[in-house]
């Protein structure tokens, strides 16, 4: 700087000792319009260069360097640096934050970030889908504006966030939410959304499940424990109290049913995968027959359809219970008189063992919850047949061990057709 | 609205908070809406008590968001745009009440069906269809005045033709209907009740979608053949 502050000097001295003689032997007026020259000439030197720097300022580029002449080369030079280490370190926090950004898309959750205003500052794509916002015209909106369930509004309001806001949206065909509003940096807000739509079903089948157990088991209990205090309070005749026992007995025999049954499902769900030996279909099929016709009794024309080729990889024993519930059910709901075909084909492509009634069918409707646990068509009636309401869930079970799977098709009137499906891998003897 | 043209931060602040009222109380009613839909299509009348009690909210709603509407015009005299707004939602509310209404008509229609005894059977999946389509419009109309996107209006107001069409196939069904079995007669009008009311439904949201694109852009299109860009 100071190097500077003498060449100025210098230069003024300069013209001043080029001014001084002129002034003296020529003109005064000569010396001073030499001398003002001088000081001119190094003004319009300066200008130069600060029209320069003004003409950059309006415009800070950086591809073309900024140089300057003389004492303005260093400033220059420095600016032009400053501008460049400044655009570099820009260009690193916009890659910096457009990383954070793409985290958070990348997030299965949905995120909203609010403002003070409970106003939507950024949202990923899940919530956008989940929510139904479009951050593009949404940024800026109050996010109860678009999110207008009273139950999300009052939560939103009520500022407990000490635990999720359970909602079920209607925007998406009935999702299950979970939305839980995270304060942060003040008073701001982070909103995460998890769909919960299976885990609430999940929920709502144990549920239901626990209900159903209590349910089943208490009717057949509730007549127990009505006969016994009938015996006890009561004198009743011997053939009266006979018909009770019966009663008693009938009942009794029903829970153990439930019991068993319970037992199975649990006992198949813990179970090692199914071993692979080699089952022998034809005794198979043989044995369901048997069964068939000791519970049909004459009224059902029984038919086993079979080429006798190949067998199944599995576990006899659980095959045996849940082709011959398969079978039981046919009989159940067939009225008498009609006819029950027991099928067996086996390709080396994969197999299928199917029965085929001409029943009473099952609404559309009913297909595909007829698997659960304790689901009745008809609550009565199936009841009246003797069933359980675990049949076809420990059949679902059993199959699914062996990656094979169940198809129902049905006509009401008409008749049904169940069918396992069973994968290549466990078809042998072919 | 003109957020950066207003001096006062305190107005916008106003604005807002009456535009987020309005929008809640829409809140409201589309829950209304859909539960009547559901108590409909499930029977289940318990939500009945529910649909009915939301309806006090909403007129109690419908009160304040007025009330406020007009300390506004008193206080702040807006000109312009922000005038169009409050004008629009004096009338959205309205709207927004009546469709309200005749959600809770719905609600005891459905009541009175099953409490008889009888099931909509048959006419359920037309009248679920037309319902779906209404709440749709409800929606789609409050979208679009919470972001002020007059496309979107344009399109509610399309979606009103199909309703209509929807409702007047519904009507001649039930006609034949009960011209073959008079029986049915009863269960039949009390279904023309419900069809009737959702169909008013779809009318509102056009209604709300039309003062939309009077708030955006300053134009009335009711009652007009005028088309929506």
């Amino acid at each position: 700087m100071s190097s500077q502050l003498i060449r100025a000097l210098l230069l003024a001295l300069l013209s001043t000792v080029v001014a001084l003689p002129i002034g003296y032997f020529v003109a005064h007026w000569a010396g001073w319009t030499v001398f003002c020259l001088g000081l001119a000439l190094q003004m319009a030197f300066h200008f130069r260069n600060f029209a320069r720097l003004d003409r950059w300022s309006h415009n800070p580029v950086v591809d073309a360097s900024l140089e300057g002449e003389g004492a303005w080369d260093g400033i220059f030079g420095r600016l032009y640096r400053h501008e460049k280490d400044l655009r570099e370190q820009i260009a690193q926090r916009d890659h910096e934050i457009a990383m954070l950004i793409a985290a958070g898309q990348a997030l299965t959750d949905g995120v909203v970030l609010l403002d003070l205003h409970d106003q939507i500052i950024f949202c990923n794509t899940t919530a956008e889908t989940q929510l139904g916002l479009v951050i593009r015209t949404d940024r800026g909106q109050s996010v109860a504006n678009i999110v207008r369930q009273p139950e999300f509004v009052a939560y939103l309001e009520e500022g407990d966030f000490s635990r999720p806001l359970t909602m079920r949206t209607e925007r998406r065909e009935d999702r299950v939410f979970s939305i839980h509003i995270i304060p942060y940096a003040g008073n701001r807000r982070l909103m995460q959304i998890k769909d919960v739509t299976q885990t609430d079903r999940l929920d709502r089948m144990r549920r239901d499940f626990v209900a159903n157990v209590s349910h089943e088991l208490r009717t057949p209990l509730t007549v127990l424990a009505g006969f016994l205090e009938t015996l006890q309070e009561f004198d009743v005749d011997r053939e009266e109290r006979n018909r009770y026992i019966d009663m008693m007995s009938e009942q009794s025999k029903r829970m153990q049913s439930i019991v068993q049954d319970l037992l199975t499902l649990s006992s198949i769900e813990s179970a090692p995968p199914p071993e692979s030996d080699p089952v022998d279909m034809v005794n198979l099929l043989d044995k369901l027959r048997r069964d068939a016709e000791a519970l049909s009794a004459g009224r059902h024309t029984i038919i086993v359809e079979t080429d006798g080729q190949g067998d199944l990889r599995g576990s006899e024993p659980e095959l045996i219970s849940a082709f011959g519930n398969l079978v039981a059910n046919a009989v159940r709901y067939t009225p008498a008189g009609g006819t029950i075909r027991i099928s067996w084909h086996a390709t080396p492509q994969g197999a299928e063992f199917a029965v085929q009634d001409t029943g009473i069918g099952i609404d559309p409707k009913h297909i595909p919850r007829l698997t659960e646990r304790f689901y009745r068509v008809d609550r009565g009636r199936s009841r009246d047949a003797g069933g359980t309401g675990l049949g076809l869930a420990i059949v679902k079970h059993s199959l699914n061990r062996h990656q094979a799977q169940l198809e129902v098709k049905s006509t009401p009137g008409t008749g049904s057709r169940f069918a396992a499906k069973f994968p290549a891998s466990r078809v042998a003897g072919l | 609205m003109n957020e950066s043209q207003h001096l006062s931060s305190q107005f916008d602040e106003e604005l807002n908070r009456l535009r987020t009222h309005v929008l809640q109380m829409g809140g409201l009613v589309e829950t209304q809406v859909s539960a009547a839909i559901e108590a409909y299509s499930t029977g289940e009348i318990a939500s009945v008590k529910s649909i009915v009690e939301t309806d006090r909210k909403v007129n109690e709603l419908e009160k304040a968001i007025d009330d406020d509407c007009a300390h506004i015009i008193a206080k702040r005299q807006p000109t312009a745009s922000d005038l169009r707004l409050i004008l629009g939602i004096s009338k959205i509310v309205t709207d927004l009440e009546r469709a309200g209404d005749e959600a809770k008509k719905i609600a005891k229609g459905v009541r009175r069906i099953y409490e008889n005894g009888h099931l909509p059977g048959q006419y359920g999946v037309g009248i679920r269809h037309l319902a779906e389509a209404a709440l749709a419009m409800v929606r789609r109309a409050l979208d679009a005045f919470a972001r002020l996107d007059t496309p979107q209006a344009a399109d509610v107001i399309r979606a009103d033709t199909d309703v209509d069409a929807e409702f007047k196939s519904i009507i001649r069904q039930l006609i034949t209907h009960m011209m073959e079995d008079p029986r049915t007669i009863t269960t039949s009008i009390d279904i023309i009740w419900i069809a009737r009311a959702i169909e008013r439904i779809g009318d509102h949201a056009k209604n709300i979608s039309e003062q939309v694109v009077y708030v955006v852009e300053g134009r009335d299109i009711r009652h007009t053949k005028e088309k929506v860009q």
